[in-house]
This record gives C-alpha cells, sequence and structure tokens, in this order.
C-alpha cells in the first residue's frame, strides 16, 4: 500500500461512516437478538424485586468498552427509575468512577429524580475494596436524604439488589467472588461489554448471576422491549444504526480477508514450487 | 534472597482473611477488617503517587528539554485543571459541575477517541501476524474473521442463522479457550500463593 493511500484509508473510513449514519434505516438489517431470552430475563428479575427496591450499581465500566455497552446502561438506569427504584453508586476503579461522574450529571441534567440518587463515591484497592463495601457503606456527610441515611445505617444489606457494569478492569466476577459469599442472596445483575461474557458465563449457568446482558445483540432486544413513557429521556437520544455497524464490519472483513487470502495464495505457491523442485 | 518476614506477614494476612470468610467471630473480623483497610490504604496510596509520579516526570521532562514538549504540557494543564476544579475553596470535589465538565466533555470523549482508533490498529496488526506467516497468528485471524462474518447484523431467517451460530462461536469454542485461560491462570496464581504461605518460594521470587 502506498503511503498516500495509507493516509487516505482512515479518512475514507470515517467519510464512509458519517455517510452511512445519516442514511434512513434499512429492513434488511437488524442489530437486536432474534432470541429475546437474556432481554427477557433481566426484565423478568426487575419484575421480581417489589415496589421502590433499592439497587446498588457497581459502575466499572472501562472507557475503551464503554461506547459498547452505554445505550444499554443507560436503558437499563432508565428501566430502574421507570421501576421506582433507588440508586447508589459506587465504584472500585478510576475509569469506572470517570464514567459514573458523567453518568450521574447526565441524570441529573436529564432531571432524574435525585432523591432516588445516591453518590457513593470511588473505593480504592479493587477487591479489597469489594470487601471493604460489605462491611460498611461511607455515605458523604453532604448526603442527607432518606435514601442516604438508610444506607448509611443498614449498609449494604439496605440493597435488594446488585447491578455491575462490568468493564475490562472489574467485572461481575469480582462482586460474585467478593461479595456475593458475604451479603445474605439477592439477585446480581450485570451488564458487560462481550469481551467479558466467557467468564460470566459460568456464573449465569450457575445461577449466581441472575441475569446478564453482555453482547451489543442482547442490549439491543432489551432496548427494543422497553416502554420507559417519560423517563425515556434518560436514554440514548440515538439508538446505534445498523449500517455505520455493518461498514465497519465489512471493511473489517475485507482486509482481513485479503490479507488470510494473499498468505493462502502464498503457501500455495510455496508448496508448489517445492514439488516443482 | 529469602525474606521470612514477608512470607510470615503473607502467611497470617492469608490465614486471617479465609478465617474472616468462614467463622463469625467480631475479633477475627476486625483484625480482617484493619487488613482491609490497610490494603485499601495502600492501593489509594500507590494511585497517587503514581499520578505524582506522572506529574513529576512530566515537569522534569521540560525542565531537561526531553521528550515531547507539547504532550507535557497538556498532561500537566490537564492535572492542574482537573485539580482546581475539584479542590478550589467552595467546590463539591467530584460532584462540582467544573470537574463534571472536565469529565464528561474532554476525559470520556477523548479516552473513547483513542480506543475508537483500536478499530485501524488491531486490523493493521492482524496484517502484520499475517506478513510474519505466523501459524497462531493465520489461527487467530481466520477466527476473527469467521466471528465477525456471523456478527453480521442481518435481519431474516439468515440473520437468525448467522446470530445463532455467532452466539455458539462465542459461548462454546471462543468462551472454551477463555475460560481455559482464565482456569491455567487461577491453578498458577493458586500453587504461586501456596508456595508462599508454604514459605516455598524459590529465592530469586
Amino acid at each position: 500500500m502506498s503511503e498516500r493511500a495509507r493516509l487516505l484509508a482512515p479518512l475514507l473510513l470515517v467519510i464512509a461512516l458519517a455517510v452511512a449514519w445519516q442514511l434512513p434505516g434499512a429492513d434488511w438489517l437488524r442489530l437486536s437478538d432474534p432470541d429475546p431470552g437474556d432481554a427477557e430475563r433481566i426484565t423478568a428479575t426487575l419484575g421480581t424485586l417489589g415496589d421502590e427496591p433499592l439497587v446498588l450499581v457497581g459502575f466499572d465500566a472501562d472507557i475503551g468498552t464503554y461506547a459498547e455497552i452505554r445505550p444499554t446502561v443507560r436503558s437499563l438506569i432508565a428501566d430502574l427509575l421507570a421501576r421506582e427504584a433507588r440508586l447508589a453508586f459506587v465504584s472500585l476503579t478510576a475509569e469506572g468512577r470517570a464514567l459514573a461522574t458523567a453518568e450521574l450529571g447526565r441524570l441529573g441534567r436529564g432531571e432524574a429524580n435525585p432523591t432516588r440518587l445516591l453518590d457513593l463515591g470511588f473505593i480504592p484497592g479493587a477487591e479489597a475494596g469489594l470487601v471493604d463495601l460489605t462491611r460498611e457503606l461511607r455515605v458523604s456527610d453532604t448526603a442527607d436524604s432518606a435514601f442516604a441515611r438508610e444506607v448509611g445505617v443498614a449498609g449494604i444489606g439496605a440493597f435488594d439488589a446488585v447491578l455491575v457494569i462490568g468493564g475490562n478492569d472489574l467485572g461481575p466476577r469480582s462482586w460474585i467472588e467478593q461479595v456475593a459469599p458475604r451479603i445474605g442472596e439477592i439477585p446480581f445483575l450485570a451488564v458487560t461489554p462481550t469481551v467479558l461474557l466467557p467468564e460470566v458465563q459460568p456464573y449465569l449457568a450457575g445461577g449466581a448471576l441472575e441475569a446478564v446482558l453482555a453482547t451489543p445483540r442482547a442490549g439491543a432486544a432489551y432496548r427494543e422491549s422497553l416502554d420507559l413513557g417519560n423517563l425515556a429521556r434518560l436514554t440514548d437520544p440515538i439508538e446505534p444504526r445498523p449500517l455505520p455497524v455493518l461498514i465497519g464490519m465489512l471493511i473489517a472483513v475485507a482486509v482481513l480477508g485479503q490479507a488470510l487470502g494473499a498468505r493462502a495464495v502464498d503457501s500455495l505457491r510455496a508448496a508448489r514450487s517445492r514439488e516443482a523442485g | 534472597m529469602r525474606r521470612p518476614t514477608l512470607t510470615a506477614l503473607v502467611v497470617l494476612v492469608g490465614l486471617l482473611l479465609i478465617a474472616d470468610l468462614l467463622v463469625v467471630n467480631t475479633a477475627v473480623a476486625q483484625a480482617a477488617g484493619i487488613v482491609i483497610d490497610a490494603a485499601i490504604l495502600v492501593a489509594a496510596g500507590a494511585a497517587l503517587a503514581a499520578v505524582a509520579a506522572l506529574g513529576a516526570r512530566r515537569i522534569a521532562d521540560l525542565w531537561r528539554r526531553r521528550g515531547d514538549p507539547v504532550a507535557a504540557v497538556f498532561v500537566l494543564v490537564g492535572m492542574f485543571l482537573m485539580l482546581a476544579a475539584g479542590l478550589r475553596p467552595g467546590s463539591a470535589g467530584t460532584a462540582d459541575p467544573a470537574v463534571q465538565w472536565l469529565v464528561a466533555a474532554l476525559l470520556v470523549p477523548i479516552g473513547a477517541s483513542l480506543f475508537g482508533l483500536l478499530f485501524v490498529t488491531t486490523l493493521a496488526a492482524a496484517r502484520r501476524s499475517l506478513a510474519a506467516r505466523s501459524r497462531e497468528g493465520t489461527v487467530l485471524v481466520a477466527a476473527a474473521l469467521l466471528t465477525t462474518i456471523l456478527l453480521v447484523p442481518l435481519a431474516g431467517g439468515i440473520g437468525s442463522w448467522m446470530a445463532d451460530s455467532a452466539g455458539w462461536l462465542l459461548a462454546g469454542p471462543i468462551g472454551a479457550v477463555f475460560r481455559g485461560l482464565l482456569i491455567g491462570i487461577g491453578l498458577l496464581t493458586a500453587v504461586y500463593a501456596a508456595r508462599t504461605l508454604l514459605g516455598m518460594a524459590a529465592a530469586d521470587e
């Protein structure tokens, strides 16, 4: 590839994606999972939480993979608020804390009911921090809502469910290993990027995790199933478009396919020349 | 060189934490709590030290005119802005609107953009691994190509079949490889921990 083509290729990619983003949707493309089992499982679990449940949100997404789960995370938070849940956010990684801060700020701008939100901040120490929060949950002095007082008194025992927003640094596995054995039986839910699927699946199959949304397709199926009414303002304003996704994937397929094809042709030529020799 | 004090400390802490998990006892729980608090303080201290070291390194780069001065200035200005927004008198700390704006409008988008470049760099790395004629690289790229094709978001019967196949591929063979790696890492960690607990670590460990 010439130097000019090497420089132009990323630019052309960006232009192609921008054009695809503007084009209308196509019926022959579908982002959501044809089997909505994961979405139904998480909805069913939320339905069992009772009135005004208290949910501890372990927000430890990482910046690299958050774009994959962001629409689903925002929809799930809106869904929980629509079910009148009260959400306490805690982070054990620096990136998770930055993203949680951004999401809490966004919820504030979206005029989410502030009495239903509680920021428990950042606990350093990763796994040690998880063990620590099973012993004591420190509520900020500035948080004076009834929700904050309830959490301050009862600690982690106040919560009806744990929702883990996982990332590469800390995910549901750490929560199940460090927190689940130390507290009573409450449902653990998770939203994770696809890269965590292999380590999450055994916990889901074993029942330690009640429900997981771990692929973009499962997330899209869950978002399609929601009817949030007025709280739809808290979700992403624009759903991910399948056409730019398709174009990106086709470019990846073309690049990888060309390289693999060239490698196969080289191997064949080498084999034939050995035979001829 | 073997350090018996360190080994004894690790043995003590390990046994204490295991006892705290298995036995309901106030004294043990309090002792374990002290250890966990210490671990958290060390982690917090290490994080702060890392940030301070980064700042000191960039200042030294500028002072000695080495490295990339523009990058050093950006890092230092970014650190100063974040510290000023969070620590200035009257600030609400991480809940302060200025901090939230810096995070939501600058930090997260910049970080996400950098990771977005992975699309290009990963493809380039895949091509390089094939150009190096590595057999493992060929298998890796072929698996990536197959998975990517199956994940193409088509509707209809073909799309459902491809989605099911991709799900099976992720949950079955690819998941098995990942889990195998995780189990291997877990076993190695357990063996190393047991060796440390029993004082059997090699001299160079």
